[in-house]
């Protein structure tokens, strides 16, 4: 046991200098009387640093964007390479953000990488190669990926259910493509709009009381 | 496939849930010594054994598109090694985790609970069910290493008498999971049709309250908030005071004060031996909270407290000292458990809880207006004291269990006290490095003739490392 002079206290643990007042401790007994407060090295602040690294990249290329933009006027090459930057950091932060719910960042990843496909074609003179392509092709490949992903990490019905109807409704959306003829090619959009309707009826069918169970918790008012 | 049940957080646990930080986890520890080492094993029997009654522990917190809500789980507790600092995140969003943990190292067990799923006074009955239930466990496994040394006989832990030892102490049994983690407020108001006639009354009493409120602004008081340096990896600063009961009592007495109130004062005292501009008229506002199951019968393990808000303010033509200001924050804490004015408080709560604009607004909306309004709370107050009482155990394990400790995430300095027998531990807690506070509040008890152990966690590499000056 040691003891501060100056604060009159014992001090339990191998100090050598007190806690409170930081000068040199007095040994009164060999008795070392062990430290309730076990030492437990600094935690590296995994996400702290993750969070800057992040925030430091997006504003380097945002910065860049901005330049390329207004002074450069550079052709349309610059642009793809933007475009792809952007979209890899969308879709990394999407991930990392939403990565306990597989299902849930499966919805956000379809919802902004079509956004991000619309507005490319937009910015490069539409030629409509993202409303006949693009979109269709993310939303079907992203309710198979969706389906695979729940088999194969075995998450509760209830938890992806939701996300599943998400997305399934959302791959009805090139319907809205084909009714104003935003559309070259009809069948990527007719290809979404099939499976999704086979999505909702095996949903409809299979797990409805599911959805309104989980509806009903996350709608609580 | 089984169906989990799942219960609306309600409106008093949201506020911990939007008030979470990387540094106030809001989370609160509770710890026991006992007279040996622990034994993993046994004290993870023990939980398992302890779980089972509880079903408010095993829950997850979830989120809706209005309200949190949690939701019955299969998730099994552990019990760990103490390797994280004190009061650690338990709640971590998107992930289903358990919202409470047990801890042990040495001879101590810690019980650390996130506060959206129970208060102190809640915890304190799960920590003191599964300390009985070690206890029993240690006795009767020391017996049985004894009866199988003579008789040879392979004897397991019998479980029967296990039972109707925990049935003996509370008599809580297995209870439903709904009703067990119905918030404890709403149990009180009963159905929806009583909260309609508390909202109406909320409704008169609330214009008062805002009148006085803003009276009260006129005067423009400015409340001292104590500023420092975060610690590098915004763990809890911690320093454990251990002393005797009865001196520390005595000295209270002799200021006619409670307990809570004699330390709240002397810790008042100390902020302004430490800052001189507290003198030139600064109010001190600390935050009490108050066990409402002493004034409403309750048995519920969830939250169930009231904060008091009591305050000194200096004013720099008159002398203080410590009697003045526990007469004073004795008068305000009278004043604020009156039945009138706690009755007001809960009111306001279901209330808000029950208001039906409240109920349909989004609830990342909601936690925002929830940050803000924490954030207002925090810039009224200058630190935070809780103090649990005495705890009584059983008879049986009372001399097996040495002292109690509690102490909570800080979001400034602050302190928490508990008692069991003669041990007195005053927990200061703090999100700071700096340690002049804690040392002047120290050496005012030490000069008062008590005698004092502390025990304090080791913040900065330099510590860690052992390279003091
Ligand atoms: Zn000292």
């Amino acid at each position: 046991m040691n003891y501060c002079q100056e604060c009159q206290v014992s001090v339990n643990g191998e100090w050598l200098s007190c806690p409170l007042c930081h000068q040199p401790l007095e040994k009164v007994s060999d008795m070392p009387t062990p430290n309730p407060y076990p030492d437990i090295p600094l935690r590296f602040n995994k996400q702290q640093v993750l969070r800057i690294l992040t925030s430091i990249s997006i504003a380097t290329i945002s910065i860049a964007l901005i330049i390329e933009l207004l002074f450069l006027r550079s052709p349309r090459g610059l642009n793809i390479i933007s475009f792809g930057i952007v979209s890899m950091w969308l879709v990394v932060l999407i991930i990392i953000r939403k990565r306990r719910n597989i299902a849930k960042s499966i919805v956000y990843l379809i919802i902004s990488l079509s956004l991000l496909s619309i507005y490319w074609d937009y910015v490069e003179g539409w030629s409509a190669w993202s409303t006949t392509h693009a979109v269709p092709m993310i939303c079907i490949f992203a309710l198979i990926a969706m389906y695979i992903a729940v088999r194969l990490v075995k998450i509760e019905v209830g938890d992806y259910i939701l996300y599943l109807l998400c997305a399934a409704l959302i791959g009805l959306i090139p319907a809205i493509f084909l009714f104003f003829n935003w559309v070259t090619d009809p069948v990527p959009a007719w290809l979404s709009i099939g499976l999704s309707t086979i999505m909702l009826i095996v949903t409809f069918i299979f797990y409805r009381g599911e959805v309104l169970r989980e509806l009903k918790k996350r709608m609580m008012v | 496939m089984k169906r989990k049940n799942w219960v609306r957080l309600d409106n008093a646990s949201n506020i911990f849930l939007a008030s979470v930080t990387d540094f106030d986890t809001k989370v609160f520890r509770l710890s026991a010594t006992l007279e040996e080492a622990i034994d993993p094993i046994l004290l993870q029997l023990a939980l398992d054994k302890n779980f089972e009654a509880y079903p408010l522990y095993r829950s997850v917190l979830r989120r809706g598109v209005f309200w949190y809500y949690l939701e019955e789980s299969d998730l099994k507790p552990q019990v760990q090694l103490d390797e994280q600092p004190p009061c650690s995140q338990l709640y971590h969003f998107d992930r289903k985790e358990l919202l409470f943990r047990v801890v042990y190292y040495q001879n101590r067990i810690h019980l650390e609970v996130f506060h959206a799923l129970s208060d102190g006074t809640g915890a304190m009955w799960f920590f003191e069910d599964l300390l009985s239930e070690y206890v029993f466990l240690q006795n009767d496994f020391v017996s049985a290493e004894i009866s199988k040394e003579s008789s040879q006989s392979e004897r397991v832990v019998d479980s029967e008498h296990t039972d109707s030892f925990i049935h003996h102490f509370r008599h809580k049994g297995q209870r439903s999971y709904a009703v067990a983690t119905q918030s404890a407020i709403r149990k009180l108001a009963g159905a929806s049709k009583t909260a309609g006639k508390f909202a109406l009354n909320y409704g008169k009493k609330a214009m008062q309250y805002e009148m006085t409120d803003k009276e009260k602004k006129k005067k423009r008081k400015k409340v001292y908030q104590i500023k420092g340096k975060r610690t590098i990896d915004n763990r809890t600063h911690v320093v454990e005071l251990n002393m005797s009961v009865q001196p520390v009592l005595k000295l209270a007495h002799e200021q006619n004060a409670s307990l809570t109130i004699y330390l709240t004062a002397l810790f008042i005292e100390a902020i302004r031996k430490t800052n001189p501009i507290v003198e030139d008229g600064m109010t001190i506002a600390v935050s009490v909270p108050v066990n409402l199951r002493q004034f409403y019968d309750s048995t519920s393990a969830r939250n169930f407290f009231s904060t008091t808000h009591l305050e000194y303010t200096y004013d720099p033509s008159e002398k203080t000292n410590l009697a003045v200001i526990c007469k004073t924050l004795k008068e305000q804490l009278q004043q604020q458990l009156s039945s009138n004015s706690l009755e007001t408080r809960l009111n306001k709560l279901i209330a808000y809880e029950f208001n039906p604009l409240t109920r349909v607004i989004f609830r990342p909306i909601k936690d925002g207006i929830l940050k803000i309004i924490n954030y207002f709370n925090n810039r009224r107050l200058t630190f935070a004291m809780s103090n649990l009482g005495s705890v009584h155990l059983p008879q049986s394990i009372d001399e097996k269990v040495h002292q109690f400790y509690f102490q909570t995430s800080a979001v400034r300095p602050q302190f928490c006290v508990i008692s069991h027998q003669d041990y007195l531990s005053i927990c200061l807690n703090s999100p700071f490095v700096e340690t002049t506070l804690y040392k002047q509040f120290v050496r005012d008890l030490t000069a008062l003739g008590v005698a004092i152990t502390i025990s304090a966690n080791k913040i900065d590499g330099l510590e860690l490392r052992g390279e003091q000056n």
